[in-house]
């Protein structure tokens, strides 16, 4: 047998210690990789498990100047399935089918689609959402997640604004309060393996969202509500295509209401208001609809004024010293400028008139004679003065830019038109806005919806400012404009707009769009009040009224059915002079004492007073009056009185 | 050989403890507890980590997460008893089959080559039925027979350079066989052959010479194809190639271990990222799981295992077992040597297994087996005594 020798076991030794060696160092280099290299690794291995997945930051409320609640976030759920968690695929499908009011076919398919996780509904009311996670249904999964909500659907629509799908916003306030409103989304750091699948166990490191903060608007629903309705009613008796208001305050700027009808529904953007049939139409068809509905005509629109716009050259006329009240004008029923004839509206003239009544006609001569006089420098030197050439810096966005002819090519039939509002465009909100810097003692203001921006808390966070202009025209001019304007309203050409006891100033305009063959008319009213201390200014523009469409007809009693009612709910109190006292019969009476007389005594009594009396039974003394002896009573009260 | 005792030997093919009573002198009924304690700790561990490993893999494939587990608990199972039973049979009964085993080795790698069935896109398995047998497992165990049963017939010879070439000629065979989709157990395989002869021979200074012509060897090997050299280049710098991915997350896996680890079933390494981490880069989830203090622990558990096996050789009654054991300890100590250098990225990736701990049922199988013949021959020492030098 052959033995194993010694020079064997030697050399197995050597084999030993190399092992020895080599695994020895191979512990070394495991040192030097674990030890001193383990940060590296360790950075880029977590870099390759690390998921980010964000939670949804609570979007800023959206409130108006009473406190009220225009924009919000719902709560609303999505609705998944796991598939390697299910565990009673028909129960799933029968009940998901049932509380989703979904085709069981189409729940069927997703249930039973072999995918990591397949949606089976999104935008789930909170309430079904709990009653299905309720039901603990394996595999089921339910998702909270924040939807925008608008309590008041389609109140300004325009000016609010909607959110997409990534709750950023599209058009109106949500765009241009974005950084305000949006919030800093959170994440949750989660594990996941190679298929980017989330591990259910591993440890969460969560960073809560920031929410958004509330903005608070000017915009008082109330008023916007009116005014919508008021919008609405003439819209649809004038068969009109649109009709925007425009509530202010002139002295600051601040927007109370703005009516574009009609208007959409904020909570479904997508969905046409009109019965438009878009059946055939292209995407792009489609989308040019939803553009065109979603646009804010006082903004993004620009038209031509017509006469409101007179209110700017008489500014500018009297603040340059070219035209005086009393100066006197001529009206023949046209003014030939050049080689042009360019008619009044009245066919036969308004004849010999002064600057006053000139304006209280909405005179075209005179009003070609004062942008004559004035001459293209000084006329451009106002409409910049006023800033009518540049925007008006609304907080919305899309503004529309003033549309005028290059001074260059102003001849003067350019400058008679544009004397009386024709052949250039502005903006309603420009030519609101000008006309309040013009009455409120010369201030350009910035018209604005944004007032203050607070947490969620309460606590201020921003309040917002807007420049402001002085002096740009005297307080004189701006005095006189108020006391013009005013008379326009008391005896003039906007006489329908008329409160007994208001101040009202304002300017009527009927203007014909482009092209002038389609006979297409834009009839407006602009009203402010109380017109020797203007608080609320109202531009009401008709678009394509049918029938009658004359500003001073249909835009003015609007604005007076307006006036009527936001003026007491803003608190400007009616004040009589003595002249309407008499004219309209106000007054107030003590009601007089009637009990136990007879019907004559009762009539005798009231002779003194115009009352108006109902009696309930046929003879005998009165047992009993409405309203009860030593009330304050109205002038014209009805009293009741019961006979027995 | 002698041929007295080899006759002798033929009666007494059975258990251990039915040969204590035999009055053989030279059976002293030894078993080496050592290497069976550390053999069984080895195969407990290594289906603790490949459950570990393997559960997210096999929950996605196989949506079981043990069914990896199960497999290899079958194979483990099976390798016991076989290691049992070769553990009680005289090592000299194999003697005879050396030659047939080595033949039967040449023709299930050719075979495996015609109707291999693939899997990962290797051809390395023969289908029987439900279970899959990798030739290559077994090529190593017969060649360390075939050698062993050649070196004790040349023995004589040994010193000289011819007997040193042919010897290694005769495995060239079987190297080249399983070379061509295996390259990894090839390169095993020749190195059990080097270990070998080097034992085998009296001489030193040969050894250096055939190192210097080896290395010269691999250097024209790696530069005739330009895929090898493109290995090397990822070796180098693995984050610059897409291939360098495995290693990297391998790399990846063992940094992120640090001292104590991520705790045993924590590696997130092992989901997805480190591609089939049951398989040739389990070391590194082990790493990632139980740290350095668990990766040094394993790499002394194997050099314990080797130092075992050394003892055992260097106490074999004779040269045969002496060589047997000898090959089972090279083939031990050269893939827990790559495998790590390979996971540690400290030579360019090639696939190899971590023997016990490696998913794959042959694998643990047939090193059960040369276990059990380690077994067998330290049985069969009379005395053990640290070899002296």
């Amino acid at each position: 047998m052959l033995r194993n020798k010694t020079y064997n076991r030697k050399k197995i030794l050597i084999i030993f210690i190399c092992c020895f060696l080599v695994l020895g160092a191979l512990a070394g280099r495991l040192i030097y990789l674990m030890l001193f290299q383990s940060e590296y690794y360790q950075e880029q291995a977590d870099a390759l498990h690390e998921r980010e997945r964000s939670i949804k930051a609570a979007r800023g409320k959206i409130i108006d100047a009473n406190g009220t609640v225009l924009a919000t976030n719902r709560t609303v759920c999505t609705i998944s399935v796991i598939h390697s968690q299910i565990k009673e695929p028909e129960v799933i499908i029968s009940k998901l089918s049932e509380i989703l009011g979904m085709d069981e076919e189409t729940v069927r398919k997703r249930v039973e689609k072999n995918s990591s996780i397949e949606r089976i509904k999104t935008n789930v009311d909170k309430e079904i959402g709990d009653e299905i996670r309720n039901l603990g249904l394996a595999g089921v999964k339910v998702d909270e997640d924040f939807k925008r909500y608008y309590p008041y659907s389609t109140l300004a629509s325009k000016v609010l604004g909607f959110t997409g799908s990534d709750n950023q916003g599209i058009i109106g306030l949500e765009v241009k309060y974005e950084e305000y409103l949006k919030g800093i989304d959170g994440t949750i750091l989660t594990l996941t393996d190679a298929r980017g699948v989330e591990i259910a166990d591993a440890g969460e490191d969560r960073i809560e969202p920031v929410p958004g903060n509330d903005l608070y608007i000017s915009l008082d629903s109330n008023i916007q509500k009116y005014c919508e309705q008021a919008a609405q009613k003439v819209m649809e008796q004038k068969s009109a295509d649109a009709v925007s208001v425009l509530v202010m305050n002139p002295q600051n700027g601040e927007i109370m209401a703005m009516v574009n009808v009609p208007e959409f529904d904020l909570n479904d953007p997508f969905t046409l208001n009109t019965s438009v049939d878009t059946t055939g139409m292209t995407e792009e068809q489609k989308q040019d609809l939803l553009n065109q509905m979603w646009r804010n005509r006082c903004i993004n629109d620009t038209y031509e004024p017509g006469s409101t716009f007179k209110i700017i050259t008489a500014a500018s006329g009297l603040e340059e010293g070219v035209v005086h009240l009393d100066d006197q004008f001529s009206c023949p029923g046209f003014r030939v400028v050049e080689d042009r004839r360019i008619r009044c509206h009245k066919a036969g003239g308004h004849g010999g008139e002064t600057f006053v009544q000139g304006i209280m006609n909405s005179c075209n001569p005179v009003f070609i004679d004062v942008g004559l006089r004035l001459g293209v420098d000084n006329f451009y030197k106002y409409f910049n003065q006023l800033g009518l050439l540049s925007k008006t810096g609304v907080d919305l966005p899309g503004e529309a830019a003033t549309i005028m002819h290059k001074k260059d090519n102003v001849g003067p039939v350019e400058l008679a038109t544009i004397s009386f509002g024709q052949s250039f465009q502005i903006t309603p909100i420009q030519l609101a806005t000008t006309v309040s810097s013009i009455i409120n003692g010369g201030t350009r203001i910035t018209p604005h919806l944004g007032v203050e921006v607070k947490n969620t808390g309460g606590d201020p966070v921003k309040t917002l400012t807007y420049p402001t202009k002085e002096h740009i025209i005297s307080e004189e001019t701006s005095e006189t404009m108020q006391y013009l304007l005013e008379q326009v309203v008391k005896e003039g050409s906007g006489n329908k707009a008329y409160i007994p006891g208001y101040k009202i100033g304002g300017k009527t305009a009927t203007s014909q769009t482009l092209p002038r063959s389609a006979h297409k008319y834009i009839s407006s009213f602009l009203g402010f009040a109380p017109a020797d201390d203007p608080q609320v200014l109202c531009l009401l523009i008709i678009n394509n009224p049918q029938g009658i469409y004359y500003g001073g007809t249909i835009a003015a009693p609007i604005v007076k059915d307006i006036f009527g009612n936001i003026l007491p709910y803003m608190g400007i109190e009616q004040r009589f002079t003595e002249e309407e006292t008499q004219e309209n019969n106000i007054g107030e009476i003590t009601m007089p004492d009637l009990m136990g007389k007879t019907k004559e005594e009762m009539q005798e009594i009231l002779k003194e007073f115009e009352l108006g009396v109902s009696c309930i039974g046929e003879e005998g003394t009165v047992t009993d009056q409405f309203p009860l002896a030593g009330e304050t009573i109205s002038k014209t009260s009805n009293v009741i009185v019961y006979l027995e | 050989m002698d041929q007295n005792r080899s006759d002798h030997m033929k009666t007494r093919y059975m258990p251990l403890k039915a040969s204590q009573t035999k009055e053989n002198a030279k059976q002293t009924g030894y078993v080496d507890l050592g290497l069976l304690c550390i053999v069984l700790i080895l195969v407990g561990f290594g289906l603790v980590m490949l459950y570990s490993t393997s559960a997210y893999n096999g929950l996605i494939k196989f949506q079981d997460a043990a069914y990896y587990l199960k497999k290899q608990l079958f194979a483990t199972i099976l390798g016991v008893g076989v290691m049992m039973v070769v553990a009680n049979i005289d090592y000299h009964f194999w003697e005879r089959f050396a030659v047939l085993a080595y033949i039967v080795s040449l023709i299930l790698s050719g075979l495996v080559l015609v109707v291999g069935s693939e899997i990962n896109g290797s051809k390395r398995w023969l289908a029987l039925g439900p279970l899959s047998f990798q030739p290559s497992e077994y090529a190593k165990v017969a060649v360390i027979l075939f050698l062993a049963f050649l070196i004790v017939r040349n023995v004589k010879k040994m010193g000289k350079i011819k007997t040193m070439f042919l010897i290694m000629l005769s495995v060239l065979p079987i190297v080249g066989l399983v070379g061509t989709n295996n390259l990894s157990t090839a390169i095993i395989i020749l190195g059990i052959a080097v270990i070998l002869i080097f034992v085998a021979s009296p001489k030193y200074m040969q050894f250096i010479g055939m190192g210097a012509l080896g290395v010269g060897f691999i250097a024209i090997f790696l530069s005739l194809e330009s895929y090898r050299l493109e290995r090397l280049a990822i070796w180098r710098n693995p984050e610059a190639y897409e291939k360098g991915y495995q290693t990297l997350q391998g790399l990846y896996a063992i940094g992120s271990g640090g001292v104590f680890g991520r705790g045993l079933g924590e590696s997130m390494q092992k989901l997805g990222f480190v591609p089939e981490a049951q398989n040739d880069m389990i070391f590194s989830i082990i790493c990632e799981e139980l740290g350095l203090v668990g990766a040094v622990l394993v790499i002394l558990l194997f050099l314990l295992l080797i130092w075992r096996l050394m003892v055992i050789a260097g106490n074999a009654t004779d040269l045969f077992g002496a060589l047997i054991v000898t090959g089972i300890m090279g083939h031990m100590a050269i893939q827990v040597i790559l495998n790590i250098a390979v996971v540690t990225n400290t030579i360019p990736n090639t696939g190899i297994t971590l023997p016990f701990i490696s998913y794959g049922g042959t694998s643990v199988l047939f090193l059960l087996a040369e276990m059990g013949l380690a077994l067998s021959i330290s049985s069969q020492v009379k005395e053990v005594s640290p070899p002296k030098a």
